[in-house]
Protein backbone atom coordinates (compact mmCIF):
# COMPACT_ATOMS: atom_id res chain seq x y z
CA UNK A 1 0.00 0.00 0.00
CA UNK A 2 1.67 2.95 -1.57
CA UNK A 3 -0.65 5.78 0.20
CA UNK A 4 0.41 4.70 4.22
CA UNK A 5 3.30 6.73 3.57
CA UNK A 6 5.77 4.82 5.02
CA UNK A 7 9.21 3.23 3.27
CA UNK A 8 7.97 -0.64 4.06
CA UNK A 9 4.62 -0.06 2.19
CA UNK A 10 5.58 -1.40 -0.96
CA UNK A 11 6.90 -4.71 -0.79
CA UNK A 12 9.09 -6.95 -3.11
CA UNK A 13 6.73 -9.23 -6.09
CA UNK A 14 6.93 -12.38 -4.46
CA UNK A 15 7.59 -14.01 -8.01
CA UNK A 16 10.65 -15.71 -9.56
CA UNK A 17 13.05 -13.76 -11.66
CA UNK A 18 11.85 -10.65 -11.19
CA UNK A 19 8.75 -10.94 -12.34
CA UNK A 20 6.20 -8.28 -12.03
CA UNK A 21 3.38 -9.15 -10.06
CA UNK A 22 -0.31 -6.88 -9.11
CA UNK A 23 -2.73 -7.39 -5.99
CA UNK A 24 -6.37 -8.54 -6.92
CA UNK A 25 -8.44 -5.56 -5.69
CA UNK A 26 -11.23 -8.10 -4.47
CA UNK A 27 -9.03 -10.85 -2.37
CA UNK A 28 -6.12 -8.96 -1.76
CA UNK A 29 -4.24 -11.72 -3.16
CA UNK A 30 -0.70 -11.42 -4.97
CA UNK A 31 -0.59 -12.36 -8.44
CA UNK A 32 2.38 -12.86 -10.40
CA UNK A 33 1.97 -11.65 -13.84
CA UNK A 34 4.76 -12.11 -15.86
CA UNK A 35 6.30 -15.38 -15.19
CA UNK A 36 9.64 -17.11 -16.72
CA UNK A 37 8.76 -19.17 -19.50
CA UNK A 38 7.46 -22.28 -19.19
CA UNK A 39 5.88 -21.45 -15.93
CA UNK A 40 2.56 -19.96 -14.90
CA UNK A 41 0.60 -20.25 -11.85
CA UNK A 42 -0.37 -17.21 -9.35
CA UNK A 43 3.53 -17.49 -7.69
CA UNK A 44 4.65 -19.18 -11.12
CA UNK A 45 4.55 -22.53 -9.60
CA UNK A 46 3.26 -24.07 -12.09
CA UNK A 47 4.43 -25.63 -15.38
CA UNK A 48 2.77 -24.78 -19.11
CA UNK A 49 0.33 -27.33 -20.45
CA UNK A 50 2.44 -30.00 -21.79
CA UNK A 51 5.36 -30.03 -19.27
CA UNK A 52 5.50 -31.02 -15.70
CA UNK A 53 8.05 -30.18 -12.88
CA UNK A 54 7.77 -28.11 -9.10
CA UNK A 55 10.00 -24.78 -10.64
CA UNK A 56 9.95 -23.55 -6.99
CA UNK A 57 10.28 -26.60 -4.81
CA UNK A 58 7.33 -26.23 -3.20
CA UNK A 59 6.79 -29.81 -2.52
CA UNK A 60 10.91 -30.83 -1.89
CA UNK A 61 14.03 -29.94 -4.56
CA UNK A 62 13.33 -27.86 -7.25
CA UNK A 63 11.99 -29.70 -10.40
CA UNK A 64 12.13 -28.17 -13.25
CA UNK A 65 9.60 -28.22 -15.90
CA UNK A 66 10.24 -30.69 -18.65
CA UNK A 67 7.90 -32.39 -21.02
CA UNK A 68 5.48 -34.82 -20.60
CA UNK A 69 7.01 -38.40 -20.23
CA UNK A 70 4.56 -41.03 -21.36
CA UNK A 71 6.27 -43.75 -22.62
CA UNK A 72 5.87 -42.48 -25.74
CA UNK A 73 2.49 -43.58 -25.61
CA UNK A 74 0.76 -39.87 -25.93
CA UNK A 75 0.35 -37.68 -28.72
CA UNK A 76 2.16 -34.19 -29.30
CA UNK A 77 -1.21 -32.53 -30.89
CA UNK A 78 -3.41 -33.53 -27.67
CA UNK A 79 -3.59 -30.55 -25.00
CA UNK A 80 -3.27 -31.27 -21.12
CA UNK A 81 -1.39 -34.58 -21.65
CA UNK A 82 -0.19 -34.61 -17.78
CA UNK A 83 -0.61 -33.46 -14.56
CA UNK A 84 1.61 -30.10 -14.51
CA UNK A 85 3.05 -30.83 -11.16
CA UNK A 86 3.38 -34.99 -10.56
CA UNK A 87 3.74 -36.08 -14.14
CA UNK A 88 0.56 -38.45 -14.40
CA UNK A 89 -0.19 -38.94 -18.14
CA UNK A 90 -3.69 -38.14 -18.32
CA UNK A 91 -4.51 -38.91 -22.32
CA UNK A 92 -2.44 -42.27 -22.63
CA UNK A 93 -3.20 -43.74 -25.92
CA UNK A 94 -2.47 -46.90 -27.94
CA UNK A 95 -4.47 -49.06 -25.24
CA UNK A 96 -2.41 -48.29 -22.93
CA UNK A 97 -2.82 -46.94 -19.13
CA UNK A 98 -1.04 -46.30 -15.96
CA UNK A 99 0.54 -43.15 -14.34
CA UNK A 100 3.34 -43.18 -17.34
CA UNK A 101 1.09 -45.20 -20.24
CA UNK A 102 3.50 -47.74 -18.75
CA UNK A 103 0.89 -50.75 -19.14
CA UNK A 104 -1.64 -51.82 -20.91
CA UNK A 105 -4.85 -50.87 -20.35
CA UNK A 106 -8.09 -53.53 -18.79
CA UNK A 107 -9.05 -55.36 -21.11
CA UNK A 108 -5.66 -55.36 -22.97
CA UNK A 109 -2.33 -57.09 -23.24
CA UNK A 110 1.16 -57.11 -24.60
CA UNK A 111 4.00 -54.47 -23.72
CA UNK A 112 3.14 -51.03 -23.41
CA UNK A 113 6.81 -49.86 -23.90
CA UNK A 114 6.83 -51.52 -27.23
CA UNK A 115 8.15 -49.14 -29.69
CA UNK A 116 5.98 -50.26 -32.45
CA UNK A 117 2.49 -49.20 -31.76
CA UNK A 118 0.99 -52.25 -33.14
CA UNK A 119 2.79 -54.80 -31.06
CA UNK A 120 1.68 -52.67 -27.91
CA UNK A 121 -1.48 -53.76 -26.41
CA UNK A 122 -4.29 -55.87 -28.22
CA UNK A 123 -7.29 -57.04 -26.68
CA UNK A 124 -7.47 -59.50 -24.53
CA UNK A 125 -10.97 -61.13 -26.67
CA UNK A 126 -11.79 -63.76 -23.94
CA UNK A 127 -14.55 -65.87 -25.15
CA UNK A 128 -17.38 -65.28 -23.48
CA UNK A 129 -18.31 -68.94 -22.80
CA UNK A 130 -14.54 -70.08 -21.90
CA UNK A 131 -14.02 -67.63 -19.23
CA UNK A 132 -14.86 -67.31 -15.62
CA UNK A 133 -17.83 -64.87 -14.70
CA UNK A 134 -17.48 -64.15 -18.81
CA UNK A 135 -14.54 -61.91 -17.57
CA UNK A 136 -13.19 -59.14 -20.49
CA UNK A 137 -9.88 -58.58 -18.76
CA UNK A 138 -6.35 -60.71 -18.92
CA UNK A 139 -3.09 -61.11 -17.89
CA UNK A 140 -1.02 -58.09 -18.66
CA UNK A 141 1.74 -59.83 -20.80
CA UNK A 142 0.60 -63.02 -22.11
CA UNK A 143 -2.57 -62.00 -22.59
CA UNK A 144 -4.09 -65.54 -20.50
CA UNK A 145 -7.67 -65.85 -19.92
CA UNK A 146 -8.80 -66.62 -16.87
CA UNK A 147 -10.42 -70.52 -18.47
CA UNK A 148 -13.22 -72.33 -16.96
CA UNK A 149 -12.53 -76.10 -15.81
CA UNK A 150 -11.07 -78.40 -19.14
CA UNK A 151 -11.09 -75.09 -21.47
CA UNK A 152 -7.76 -73.97 -22.87
CA UNK A 153 -6.34 -71.76 -25.25
CA UNK A 154 -5.13 -68.01 -24.09
CA UNK A 155 -9.02 -66.77 -24.83
CA UNK A 156 -10.43 -69.73 -23.77
CA UNK A 157 -12.21 -70.34 -26.69
CA UNK A 158 -11.77 -74.66 -26.75
CA UNK A 159 -12.52 -77.37 -25.09
CA UNK A 160 -9.70 -79.24 -23.81
CA UNK A 161 -8.75 -82.55 -25.81
CA UNK A 162 -11.97 -85.08 -24.33
CA UNK A 163 -13.92 -82.32 -23.50
CA UNK A 164 -16.85 -80.72 -25.13
CA UNK A 165 -19.73 -78.48 -24.77
CA UNK A 166 -17.96 -75.21 -24.14
CA UNK A 167 -21.43 -73.28 -24.92
CA UNK A 168 -22.52 -74.65 -21.88
CA UNK A 169 -20.65 -71.46 -20.12
CA UNK A 170 -19.85 -73.78 -16.91
CA UNK A 171 -16.85 -75.62 -18.56
CA UNK A 172 -16.15 -78.22 -20.51
CA UNK A 173 -17.53 -81.89 -19.99
CA UNK A 174 -16.05 -85.19 -20.45
CA UNK A 175 -16.61 -86.83 -23.50
CA UNK A 176 -17.32 -89.85 -22.04
CA UNK A 177 -17.16 -91.84 -25.27
CA UNK A 178 -16.70 -95.69 -25.01
CA UNK A 179 -12.82 -96.42 -24.51
CA UNK A 180 -13.45 -99.02 -27.39
CA UNK A 181 -14.83 -97.81 -30.01
CA UNK A 182 -13.38 -93.85 -29.96
CA UNK A 183 -10.00 -92.83 -30.42
CA UNK A 184 -10.24 -90.52 -27.57
CA UNK B 1 -9.97 -2.97 -11.77
CA UNK B 2 -7.42 -5.36 -11.76
CA UNK B 3 -4.44 -3.80 -12.46
CA UNK B 4 -3.35 -7.07 -14.49
CA UNK B 5 -6.18 -7.03 -17.06
CA UNK B 6 -7.67 -4.31 -18.86
CA UNK B 7 -11.02 -3.86 -21.04
CA UNK B 8 -11.56 -4.85 -24.28
CA UNK B 9 -11.28 -1.70 -25.95
CA UNK B 10 -14.15 -0.60 -28.85
CA UNK B 11 -13.82 -1.89 -32.14
CA UNK B 12 -12.88 -5.10 -33.32
CA UNK B 13 -10.42 -7.58 -31.16
CA UNK B 14 -8.73 -10.52 -31.66
CA UNK B 15 -9.18 -12.63 -28.92
CA UNK B 16 -6.69 -15.65 -27.97
CA UNK B 17 -5.42 -18.22 -24.97
CA UNK B 18 -2.14 -18.98 -23.69
CA UNK B 19 -2.17 -21.40 -20.57
CA UNK B 20 -3.35 -18.93 -17.36
CA UNK B 21 -4.42 -16.29 -19.80
CA UNK B 22 -7.09 -14.61 -22.50
CA UNK B 23 -5.18 -12.02 -24.46
CA UNK B 24 -5.83 -9.38 -26.48
CA UNK B 25 -4.56 -7.55 -29.88
CA UNK B 26 -7.20 -4.53 -31.01
CA UNK B 27 -7.79 -4.54 -35.33
CA UNK B 28 -6.75 -1.38 -37.50
CA UNK B 29 -8.83 -2.53 -40.35
CA UNK B 30 -7.28 -5.61 -40.65
CA UNK B 31 -3.62 -5.12 -39.12
CA UNK B 32 -3.23 -6.23 -35.42
CA UNK B 33 -2.23 -3.35 -33.26
CA UNK B 34 0.52 -5.01 -31.81
CA UNK B 35 1.55 -1.87 -29.11
CA UNK B 36 -2.14 -2.24 -27.46
CA UNK B 37 -2.16 -5.71 -27.21
CA UNK B 38 -2.94 -6.64 -23.48
CA UNK B 39 -4.56 -9.01 -20.92
CA UNK B 40 -8.12 -9.24 -21.02
CA UNK B 41 -8.30 -12.05 -18.36
CA UNK B 42 -5.54 -13.84 -16.11
CA UNK B 43 -6.50 -17.36 -14.97
CA UNK B 44 -3.23 -18.64 -13.68
CA UNK B 45 -3.65 -21.73 -12.93
CA UNK B 46 -5.84 -22.72 -15.79
CA UNK B 47 -5.06 -24.16 -18.98
CA UNK B 48 -7.28 -21.87 -21.66
CA UNK B 49 -7.87 -23.44 -24.66
CA UNK B 50 -10.78 -22.79 -26.70
CA UNK B 51 -12.42 -19.58 -26.27
CA UNK B 52 -15.41 -17.84 -28.03
CA UNK B 53 -17.29 -14.12 -27.74
CA UNK B 54 -20.58 -13.47 -27.31
CA UNK B 55 -21.26 -10.28 -29.48
CA UNK B 56 -24.53 -9.27 -27.24
CA UNK B 57 -23.97 -9.34 -23.86
CA UNK B 58 -20.27 -8.98 -24.66
CA UNK B 59 -19.10 -11.69 -22.92
CA UNK B 60 -15.90 -13.90 -23.12
CA UNK B 61 -16.73 -17.71 -22.79
CA UNK B 62 -13.67 -20.32 -22.96
CA UNK B 63 -12.66 -23.83 -21.75
CA UNK B 64 -10.22 -24.84 -19.30
CA UNK B 65 -9.00 -28.24 -19.53
CA UNK B 66 -7.50 -28.40 -15.81
CA UNK B 67 -10.61 -28.64 -13.60
CA UNK B 68 -12.52 -28.52 -16.53
CA UNK B 69 -14.92 -26.40 -16.84
CA UNK B 70 -16.20 -23.96 -19.24
CA UNK B 71 -16.72 -20.14 -17.75
CA UNK B 72 -17.83 -16.93 -18.75
CA UNK B 73 -16.48 -13.54 -18.21
CA UNK B 74 -17.50 -9.58 -19.23
CA UNK B 75 -14.94 -8.39 -21.28
CA UNK B 76 -15.25 -5.09 -19.21
CA UNK B 77 -13.39 -6.73 -16.83
CA UNK B 78 -15.10 -8.87 -14.53
CA UNK B 79 -14.69 -12.30 -12.69
CA UNK B 80 -14.93 -16.02 -14.15
CA UNK B 81 -18.70 -17.14 -13.91
CA UNK B 82 -18.66 -20.93 -13.95
CA UNK B 83 -21.32 -22.13 -16.49
CA UNK B 84 -20.62 -25.97 -17.04
CA UNK B 85 -18.70 -27.72 -14.13
CA UNK B 86 -19.84 -31.15 -14.49
CA UNK B 87 -18.89 -34.34 -16.60
CA UNK B 88 -16.88 -32.64 -18.91
CA UNK B 89 -13.66 -34.57 -19.62
CA UNK B 90 -11.09 -32.09 -22.45
CA UNK B 91 -13.06 -29.38 -23.39
CA UNK B 92 -11.28 -27.80 -26.20
CA UNK B 93 -13.61 -26.08 -28.58
CA UNK B 94 -16.87 -24.13 -27.94
CA UNK B 95 -18.87 -21.52 -30.41
CA UNK B 96 -21.69 -19.70 -29.84
CA UNK B 97 -24.88 -18.86 -31.28
CA UNK B 98 -25.70 -15.64 -30.25
CA UNK B 99 -28.77 -15.27 -31.98
CA UNK B 100 -30.58 -18.51 -30.02
CA UNK B 101 -28.40 -17.66 -26.74
CA UNK B 102 -26.71 -21.24 -26.75
CA UNK B 103 -23.38 -22.64 -27.06
CA UNK B 104 -21.46 -25.57 -28.29
CA UNK B 105 -18.48 -27.55 -27.26
CA UNK B 106 -16.38 -30.39 -28.54
CA UNK B 107 -14.95 -32.86 -25.75
CA UNK B 108 -11.81 -35.07 -26.48
CA UNK B 109 -11.72 -37.48 -23.36
CA UNK B 110 -15.84 -37.96 -23.49
CA UNK B 111 -15.63 -37.80 -27.27
CA UNK B 112 -18.73 -35.76 -28.23
CA UNK B 113 -20.45 -33.00 -28.85
CA UNK B 114 -22.66 -30.87 -26.50
CA UNK B 115 -25.16 -28.29 -26.67
CA UNK B 116 -26.30 -25.59 -23.52
CA UNK B 117 -28.45 -22.46 -22.80
CA UNK B 118 -25.81 -19.65 -22.66
CA UNK B 119 -26.04 -19.70 -18.78
CA UNK B 120 -25.46 -23.54 -18.93
CA UNK B 121 -29.08 -25.05 -18.78
CA UNK B 122 -31.18 -27.12 -21.26
CA UNK B 123 -27.60 -29.38 -21.62
CA UNK B 124 -28.07 -31.76 -23.97
CA UNK B 125 -25.81 -34.37 -25.89
CA UNK B 126 -25.60 -34.00 -29.75
CA UNK B 127 -23.06 -36.06 -31.12
CA UNK B 128 -21.62 -39.04 -29.27
CA UNK B 129 -20.27 -41.38 -32.08
CA UNK B 130 -17.76 -41.77 -34.19
CA UNK B 131 -15.55 -38.56 -32.16
CA UNK B 132 -11.86 -39.58 -31.60
CA UNK B 133 -10.17 -36.11 -31.63
CA UNK B 134 -12.63 -33.37 -31.43
CA UNK B 135 -11.02 -29.76 -31.54
CA UNK B 136 -12.22 -26.89 -33.23
CA UNK B 137 -16.55 -26.34 -33.46
CA UNK B 138 -18.34 -23.22 -35.69
CA UNK B 139 -21.49 -22.88 -35.58
CA UNK B 140 -22.93 -20.84 -38.57
CA UNK B 141 -26.87 -19.81 -37.45
CA UNK B 142 -28.44 -18.28 -39.98
CA UNK B 143 -28.03 -21.70 -41.90
CA UNK B 144 -28.53 -23.59 -38.96
CA UNK B 145 -25.40 -25.41 -39.17
CA UNK B 146 -22.82 -26.94 -37.20
CA UNK B 147 -19.38 -27.77 -38.38
CA UNK B 148 -16.48 -29.40 -36.36
CA UNK B 149 -12.87 -30.73 -36.70
CA UNK B 150 -11.51 -34.46 -35.69
CA UNK B 151 -7.87 -35.02 -35.36
CA UNK B 152 -7.78 -39.26 -35.26
CA UNK B 153 -4.86 -39.64 -36.91
CA UNK B 154 -6.36 -43.02 -38.22
CA UNK B 155 -9.31 -40.80 -39.75
CA UNK B 156 -9.49 -37.02 -39.50
CA UNK B 157 -11.88 -35.49 -40.89
CA UNK B 158 -14.57 -32.64 -40.86
CA UNK B 159 -17.95 -32.79 -40.72
CA UNK B 160 -21.27 -30.88 -40.29
CA UNK B 161 -24.61 -31.41 -39.02
CA UNK B 162 -27.87 -29.27 -38.30
CA UNK B 163 -27.94 -27.46 -34.93
CA UNK B 164 -29.97 -30.14 -33.61
CA UNK B 165 -27.46 -32.69 -34.33
CA UNK B 166 -29.16 -34.47 -37.31
CA UNK B 167 -28.78 -34.45 -40.63
CA UNK B 168 -24.67 -35.51 -39.89
CA UNK B 169 -22.40 -34.85 -43.10
CA UNK B 170 -19.15 -35.62 -43.69
CA UNK B 171 -17.31 -32.74 -45.49
CA UNK B 172 -13.88 -33.95 -45.91
CA UNK B 173 -11.62 -36.53 -44.91
CA UNK B 174 -8.79 -37.47 -47.86
CA UNK B 175 -5.60 -35.28 -47.40
CA UNK B 176 -6.10 -34.37 -44.09
CA UNK B 177 -3.84 -35.11 -41.20
CA UNK B 178 -4.31 -33.05 -38.28
CA UNK B 179 -6.96 -30.35 -38.92
CA UNK B 180 -6.70 -28.34 -35.31
CA UNK B 181 -8.48 -25.20 -36.06
CA UNK B 182 -11.48 -24.18 -38.22
CA UNK B 183 -13.19 -21.28 -39.08
CA UNK B 184 -16.51 -20.09 -41.18
CA UNK B 185 -17.22 -16.89 -42.79
CA UNK B 186 -20.90 -16.02 -43.51
CA UNK B 187 -19.90 -13.32 -46.13
CA UNK B 188 -18.63 -15.88 -48.55
CA UNK B 189 -20.22 -19.32 -47.14
CA UNK B 190 -16.11 -20.75 -46.94
CA UNK B 191 -15.29 -22.73 -44.19
CA UNK B 192 -11.50 -22.87 -43.56
CA UNK B 193 -9.36 -25.13 -41.73
CA UNK B 194 -5.57 -25.23 -40.49
CA UNK B 195 -3.87 -28.64 -40.42
CA UNK B 196 -0.88 -29.24 -38.47
CA UNK B 197 -0.04 -31.99 -40.10
CA UNK B 198 -0.24 -31.26 -43.92
CA UNK B 199 0.92 -27.47 -42.73
CA UNK B 200 -1.42 -25.78 -44.94
CA UNK B 201 -5.10 -24.10 -44.22
CA UNK B 202 -7.85 -25.05 -46.89
CA UNK B 203 -11.01 -23.89 -47.52
CA UNK B 204 -14.69 -24.71 -49.14
CA UNK B 205 -17.90 -23.95 -49.60
CA UNK B 206 -20.23 -26.60 -47.63
CA UNK B 207 -23.01 -26.64 -50.16
CA UNK B 208 -20.27 -27.40 -52.66
CA UNK B 209 -17.46 -29.64 -53.64
CA UNK B 210 -14.42 -26.55 -54.67
CA UNK B 211 -12.04 -27.43 -51.55
CA UNK B 212 -8.68 -25.51 -52.47
CA UNK B 213 -5.59 -24.31 -50.56
CA UNK B 214 -5.36 -20.77 -48.95
CA UNK B 215 -1.73 -21.61 -48.30
CA UNK B 216 1.06 -23.90 -47.47
CA UNK B 217 4.51 -25.25 -45.33
CA UNK B 218 3.00 -23.23 -42.35
CA UNK B 219 4.45 -24.83 -39.31
CA UNK B 220 1.71 -25.75 -36.46
CA UNK B 221 -1.11 -24.11 -36.64
CA UNK B 222 -3.25 -24.68 -33.68
CA UNK B 223 -6.99 -22.18 -34.03
CA UNK B 224 -7.58 -20.12 -36.64
CA UNK B 225 -10.45 -17.30 -36.94
CA UNK B 226 -11.58 -15.45 -40.01
CA UNK B 227 -11.92 -11.78 -40.27
CA UNK B 228 -12.48 -9.74 -43.32
CA UNK B 229 -9.99 -10.28 -46.08
CA UNK B 230 -7.56 -12.36 -43.51
CA UNK B 231 -7.36 -15.46 -41.76
CA UNK B 232 -5.75 -15.09 -38.54
CA UNK B 233 -4.31 -18.31 -36.55
CA UNK B 234 -2.45 -19.21 -33.46
CA UNK B 235 0.74 -21.52 -34.20
CA UNK B 236 2.19 -23.66 -31.55
CA UNK B 237 5.42 -24.06 -33.28
CA UNK B 238 5.85 -19.75 -33.36
CA UNK B 239 4.11 -19.08 -30.22
CA UNK B 240 2.53 -16.36 -32.21
CA UNK B 241 -0.72 -15.28 -34.31
CA UNK B 242 -0.06 -14.99 -37.39
CA UNK B 243 -2.77 -13.09 -40.51
CA UNK B 244 -2.95 -14.40 -43.80
CA UNK B 245 -4.87 -12.74 -46.62
CA UNK B 246 -7.41 -15.29 -47.80
CA UNK B 247 -6.83 -14.22 -51.71
CA UNK B 248 -3.37 -14.40 -52.13
CA UNK B 249 -2.38 -16.77 -49.30
CA UNK B 250 0.35 -15.01 -48.48
CA UNK B 251 1.72 -14.07 -44.59
CA UNK B 252 1.06 -10.40 -43.77
CA UNK B 253 0.99 -10.35 -40.41
CA UNK B 254 2.45 -11.67 -37.05
CA UNK B 255 2.02 -11.08 -33.74
CA UNK B 256 4.44 -12.40 -30.77
CA UNK B 257 2.65 -11.93 -27.55
CA UNK B 258 4.63 -10.96 -24.04
CA UNK B 259 4.82 -14.39 -22.67
CA UNK B 260 6.48 -16.98 -24.69
CA UNK B 261 3.57 -19.94 -24.52
CA UNK B 262 2.02 -21.96 -26.64
CA UNK B 263 -1.20 -20.17 -28.30
CA UNK B 264 -4.41 -22.36 -28.38
CA UNK B 265 -8.43 -20.98 -29.93
CA UNK B 266 -8.91 -17.62 -31.74
CA UNK B 267 -11.43 -15.58 -32.19
CA UNK B 268 -12.79 -12.23 -33.71
CA UNK B 269 -14.63 -10.66 -31.25
CA UNK B 270 -16.34 -8.19 -33.49
CA UNK B 271 -17.51 -4.44 -32.53
CA UNK B 272 -21.32 -5.37 -33.14
CA UNK B 273 -22.72 -8.39 -34.01
CA UNK B 274 -23.05 -9.56 -37.27
CA UNK B 275 -26.40 -8.95 -39.12
CA UNK B 276 -28.85 -12.04 -39.19
CA UNK B 277 -31.46 -13.97 -37.54
CA UNK B 278 -32.77 -17.51 -37.48
CA UNK B 279 -35.51 -19.73 -36.43
CA UNK B 280 -34.48 -19.84 -32.87
CA UNK B 281 -34.04 -16.53 -32.29
CA UNK B 282 -37.59 -15.67 -33.34
CA UNK B 283 -39.26 -18.55 -31.48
Amino acid sequence: DSTAGSSSDCKPCPCPGGATCAVVPKTREVVCTNCPAGTTGKRCELCDDGFFGDPLGQDGPVRACRACTCSDNIDPNAVGNCNRETGQCLKCIYNTDGFFCDRCKEGFFGSALATNPAEKCRPCSCSPYGTVDQQTSCLQVTGQCQCLPHVTNRDCNACEPGYFNLQSGKGCERCDCSPIGSTS
Amino acid sequence: PRPDVYPLPAGTNLLFTQSGRIEYVPLEGYSMKKSEAKTALHLPEKVVVGVAYDCMEKMVYWTDITTPTISKASVQGGDAIPVITTDLGSPEGIAIDHMSRTMFWTDSMKDRIEVASLDGTQRRVLIDTDLVNPRAIIVDPVKGFLYWCDWNREAPKIEAAHMDGTNRRLLASEGLSLPNGLTYDPQTSLLCWADAGTHKVECMDPTQNDRRSVTEAIQYPFGLTAYGKNLYYTDWTRNAVIAVDRQTGREVEEFHPQKKSRLYGITAAYAQCPSGQNYCSVN
